[in-house]
Parts: C-alpha cells; sequence; structure tokens
C-alpha cells in the first residue's frame, strides 16, 4: 500500500529551483533514505512534505489526503511528524514537556475544562504523562525527564526530538539527518531505535549524509542532485550507478 | 538542592500572608491605603490577563488598555442606559472585550515582536479617540459617563473602599487561581510551546495562530471583567483613563515582575503601582523633591533591566508529579 505520493512537486525561491518536478512513493512500512549531494533539494522536499513550505506546483498525497494546501500542524494532525535538520527543540523547557508537545495534537481538553481544571482534564493530563514518559523509554532518556532540554548532549538531543515526533502517534515520520553530530556509538544505538521504530508500523524517509549508515538502514534510496530526482533503488544497486557516482564524485574531462 | 521542608514553609509564609492581607481592613488602615491597594488590586488583574499573552505566549502586546475600556465602556452603557445591574452586565463587558479583541487580534496575530507592538499601540489610540469622539452617540465624548450604579451582592451595596477591597481582591483571587490552572494544562504549555519557537511548535501539532489569539481573547474578556469593577468603582468613566500610558504600565508591571510568573506580576502590580504613593508620603517631608517622584521610579526601573533583566521573580517552570505506577 502506498502511503505517500509526490507528484511533479515543483518549488522555486526566487531564481532558484529547489526542488523540479519530484515524483516518489512510499510503501507503509519501508525505510526509505532521501540521499544527494548538499544542496540537491532534500529538505526542501521535507518542508514540502511537512507543509512548512508550499509547493509551486505539484501534488502530495499522504494516506488519503492531500496535503500541498494544509498548515503544518494538519499534516501532523493526519499521522505525518518530522525532525528538524538543525535541531528545534524547546531548548528552555523540560525534556517532558518537550514530548508533551507532540502529545498536545492527540489531546483533547478544551480550554474551559482546562481553566476549570475538570476531572476529564485532569485525567487525560496524567495519561498524557505516562504516554510521555513511555515515549522517553522507548529512546532511552526516560531518567532524563526534569532537565532543560538544552542541557543534554547534542546525541541525546536528537533522541528527544524523535521521542517528540513519536508522541504525535505519526503514522510516518521524517528524519532530517538524524545521525548528524552523533559519535560512533550513538549512530549505531540510532540504528536500532529506528528498527524498533519501523516494529511500531511506522514508515521512515530520512536525510542522511552517513553513506554507511543509510545503506544499512535502509530499504530503499532516492537520489537527488540540483532540485531533481536522479535515481532511486536497493542501496547496492545505487552504489553502482553511474548517475549517483557522478554526482558524488563528480566526472572526468 | 533545597531541603523538601523548605518549599513547605515558604508555601506556608505565602499562606498566612495572604490570609494577614485579606485582614488589612480590619487593622484600621485609612481609606486612602485602602483605595491604593483596590487601584494595585485592579492593575494586578489586568497584568496577570496582560501575563496569559505577553508572558505566557511572547506576545508583545502594548494596547491592553483598550479590552480594559471596551470592559469599564460596555458596563457603564448596560447600567446607566439599559438599566443591567453591574453584575448582570460584568459577563456581557467581559464577551464584549473578548469579541472586540477577536476582531482587532485576527487580522494582526501573525506578525511578530516589535511590528505587533506597533499595532496594538495603534488599537488603543484608535479606541481612545473613538471614545473621544463619542462614536454611536454613546460614549460621552471627553467627559465620559458619568452616574454608574455600584454592584450589588446577595442585596449588600458595595460602596465603601473597604467591600471594594474585598471585591476586588478575591477577584484577583480567584483570577490566579484559575489562570494557575490555565498554565498548567495543554492550553499554557501550547502557548510556551509557540513562544518558546513557533515553528517547531507548528512542527509538532500545535495550531499556532488559534492559540495565540485564544490567548488574546481570554486576556481581553479578563480585562473586561476588570473594566466592569473599575467603572463600578469609579462611578465615573472617561477616555482619559484608558490611554497608552495605562497600556504601557501594564506591560512594564508583567516585565518588571517576571512574564509568564503570576507571583512575579503581583509583585510588580504593587511595585509598579504602590510604590509611587510610599515615595509620595516620603517624599512630602523634604518639599522639592515631590516632582521627583517619577525620577527616582524611572531609575529603578532602568537600573531593574540592567540587572535583572528576565524580570524580579523569573517563571520557574512547571512540577509535574508522575503518576506512581511511572514514577522514578
Amino acid at each position: 500500500m502506498i502511503i505517500l505520493s509526490l507528484k511533479n512537486l515543483t518549488r522555486s525561491f526566487g531564481g532558484l529551483v529547489a526542488v523540479a518536478g519530484v515524483s516518489f512513493d512510499v510503501e507503509r512500512g519501508e525505510v526509505v533514505g532521501l540521499i544527494g549531494p548538499n544542496g540537491a533539494g532534500k529538505t526542501t522536499v521535507f518542508n514540502l512534505i511537512t507543509g512548512a513550505v508550499r509547493p509551486d506546483d505539484g501534488h502530495i498525497f499522504f494516506n488519503g489526503h492531500s496535503l500541498e494546501r494544509l498548515k503544518p500542524h494538519r499534516i501532523v494532525y493526519l499521522g505525518l511528524a518530522r525532525t528538524f535538520q538543525t535541531i528545534r527543540l524547546f531548548p528552555k523547557l523540560s525534556v517532558l514537556e518537550n514530548v508533551l508537545a507532540g502529545s498536545h495534537c492527540r489531546m483533547k481538553s478544551s480550554f474551559v475544562s482546562s481553566l476549570l481544571r475538570l476531572p476529564a482534564q485532569r485525567r487525560e493530563e496524567k495519561t498524557a504523562l505516562i504516554e510521555a514518559l513511555r515515549e522517553l523509554e522507548f529512546v532511552g532518556l526516560a531518567d532524563m525527564w526534569p532537565n532543560e532540554a538544552g542541557s543534554l548532549s547534542y546525541g541525546d538531543q536528537r533522541r528527544l526530538e524523535i521521542a517528540r515526533a513519536l508522541a504525535t502517534e505519526p503514522k510516518l515520520i521524517v528524519l532530517d539527518e538524524p545521525a548528524g553530530g552523533m559519535n560512533d556509538q550513538e549512530t549505531f544505538e540510532l540504528r536500532g531505535l529506528i528498527a524498533r521504530i519501523r516494529a511500531r508500523d511506522i514508515t521512515i524517509i530520512l536525510i542522511e549524509h552517513d553513506m554507511s549508515f543509510v545503506m544499512k538502514v535502509c530499504d530503499r534510496l532516492l537520489v537527488m542532485e540540483n532540485g531533481a530526482l536522479i535515481a532511486q533503488g536497493r542501496p547496492e544497486e545505487i552504489q553502482k550507478n553511474p548517475k549517483v557516482i557522478e554526482a558524488y564524485l563528480g566526472v572526468d574531462d | 538542592m533545597k531541603k523538601p521542608g523548605a518549599g513547605r514553609m515558604v508555601q506556608g509564609l505565602q499562606i498566612v500572608g495572604a490570609v494577614l492581607f485579606f485582614g488589612i481592613p480590619l487593622f484600621g488602615v485609612g481609606p486612602y491605603w485602602l483605595g491604593v491597594l483596590n487601584q494595585v488590586g485592579l492593575y494586578a488583574v489586568l497584568a496577570l490577563s496582560l501575563n496569559i499573552i505577553l508572558g505566557h505566549a511572547g506576545m508583545f502586546h502594548m494596547g491592553h488598555a483598550a479590552f480594559f475600556a471596551v470592559g469599564a465602556y460596555s458596563t457603564a452603557i448596560l447600567n446607566t442606559v439599559c438599566g443591567w445591574s453591574i453584575l448582570g452586565a460584568l459577563p456581557a463587558a467581559g464577551l464584549a472585550a473578548g469579541l472586540f479583541a477577536l476582531l482587532v487580534a485576527a487580522p494582526i496575530i501573525h506578525l511578530r515582536g516589535d511590528y505587533l507592538l506597533m499595532v496594538t499601540i495603534g488599537i488603543v489610540e484608535i479606541v481612545r479617540i473613538a471614545l473621544v469622539n463619542d462614536i454611536f452617540g454613546l460614549t460621552g465624548g471627553a467627559n465620559g459617563i458619568v452616574g454608574i450604579a455600584r454592584p450589588v451582592i446577595f442585596g449588600l451595596r458595595i460602596t465603601r473602599p473597604h467591600q471594594f477591597f474585598y471585591l476586588i481582591w478575591a477577584f484577583v483571587a480567584l483570577t490566579m487561581l484559575l489562570f494557575h490552572w490555565l498554565e498548567n494544562s495543554r492550553f499554557g504549555r501550547a502557548l510556551n510551546f509557540i513562544r518558546e519557537d513557533p515553528v517547531a511548535a507548528e512542527g509538532v501539532g500545535v495550531n499556532s495562530s488559534r492559540y495565540k489569539l485564544m490567548a488574546f481573547c481570554i486576556g481581553a474578556v479578563w480585562a473586561g471583567f476588570t473594566g466592569a469593577l473599575y467603572a463600578s468603582q469609579m462611578r465615573t468613566i472617561s477616555p482619559g483613563s484608558f490611554n497608552f500610558w495605562e497600556s504601557v504600565v501594564l506591560f512594564m508591571i508583567v516585565i518588571l515582575g517576571g512574564s509568564g510568573n503570576q507571583k512575579g506580576v503581583l509583585l510588580g502590580a504593587f511595585l509598579v503601582m504602590g510604590l509611587p504613593e510610599l515615595f509620595r508620603g516620603l517624599l512630602d517631608r523634604f518639599p522639592g523633591l515631590q516632582d521627583a517622584r517619577l525620577l527616582f521610579f524611572g531609575a529603578a526601573l532602568v537600573l531593574m533591566m540592567i540587572f535583572r533583566p528576565q524580570g524580579l521573580l523569573p517563571p520557574k517552570g512547571r512540577r509535574y508529579r508522575l503518576p506512581p505506577e511511572v514514577a522514578r
């Protein structure tokens, strides 16, 4: 079953065409890697999918919904969560509250029940706390819950961002350079984490520059260069693809 | 680390302080100082409601007096023209201010920082000038509206300063309780997420424009309620009481006291509204220094902003008690 489908997606900034007619499908349950040289347009594709940037042209279908006119929070509500390339936690708030930010869109307490602290609101708050701690446990940060998010190490902040995204109960999660700034041990642990996310029946798309990581983690790779998709296929196919080698290494004159 | 007993002691002292405070009229405090405390109380409620917008949602809103004015004038008109009682007009005043906020804030809610600041200053000026120009022939122009009734609660007519003291400060206490609950809910958290990083908040599923608008409206509703109390306390209202300067004072109370912290805002209200009155008493002994009253005050503010820009009592962050089944 196709969970995400991009059709001829195009977006330019001023004179620069960042994404030029990109189309691809993602199957439910896949781990897909989006790779390419710097400036290829990978993050723009993510920003288009998550609603942070609107496309000039083209369509995005997710789980039966058309996304291209929706605001980011609506897209999250439909089950598509993200992490950011440059970590965007709420650094002054606690680790626990950062995860509760993700829980927010699944909570229902109204303004009035919050103002009057009605029993239903208190019950929901308690359930949300338990769920948030469960997500922290899942990424291995449960003991850190009362700390300020900004005080965590870089790798832990990356994992906290994943926990926050998981708390939105996504069907699909897009990770923008999840191993960025991680040491070897943390990268190794991240592979295990991605496997466990997948085991929860969550589809994953990730951007990553660490090629050995990408080759080990992904079922399928999409390669971008200059805003266009130049190749896609299984990691071992991509490794041998002459167009990809050319894009990464350049070509002899 | 503080000892676990220390927190409880601080809490105990605060309760004793609050009880003593509510006993003030019994200790023979004169009507003048009760009047000062009543004014502090009204500004405290206004600042607490501004705190939702400025402190929690981080929106630079310097036009809060506009919503206060809408509440006060709604009450005055409903009372003097339609014959409503003050308590009957109070919810209507809140509603009117809230609707007005919805109307004026919806188009500007996406503006950031200094841009929002300028527009909100514009709003308060527009309201004041509209009132001066006797809009709809209802506001009485520059003279305002006179002969507003006193509030009657369970048959008791509130007229004297100590009666108003209890009415106003009970309202302060109620406001603090409700807003405390609101701050510690998904609503309060959502506002903080937006303040910390609007892009990230939207990116994890928080409807930022809706929550910002709601923060504006709830702040305005409360300012409207306060306007109703103010109108019935003064019995006469005029546009001069709702000018830009009042908005600046409220802004100052929140920033000085500690934006996002109720106790800080309350302290700010005492300092900004109460301290100049204390100075007045002191400086009366040194003729010639009387005019310097506001100068001292301004200097104190400047020093504050240099040495403690986060406010006197910066917010501490929410405390969560984990349910026993997951406690660790």
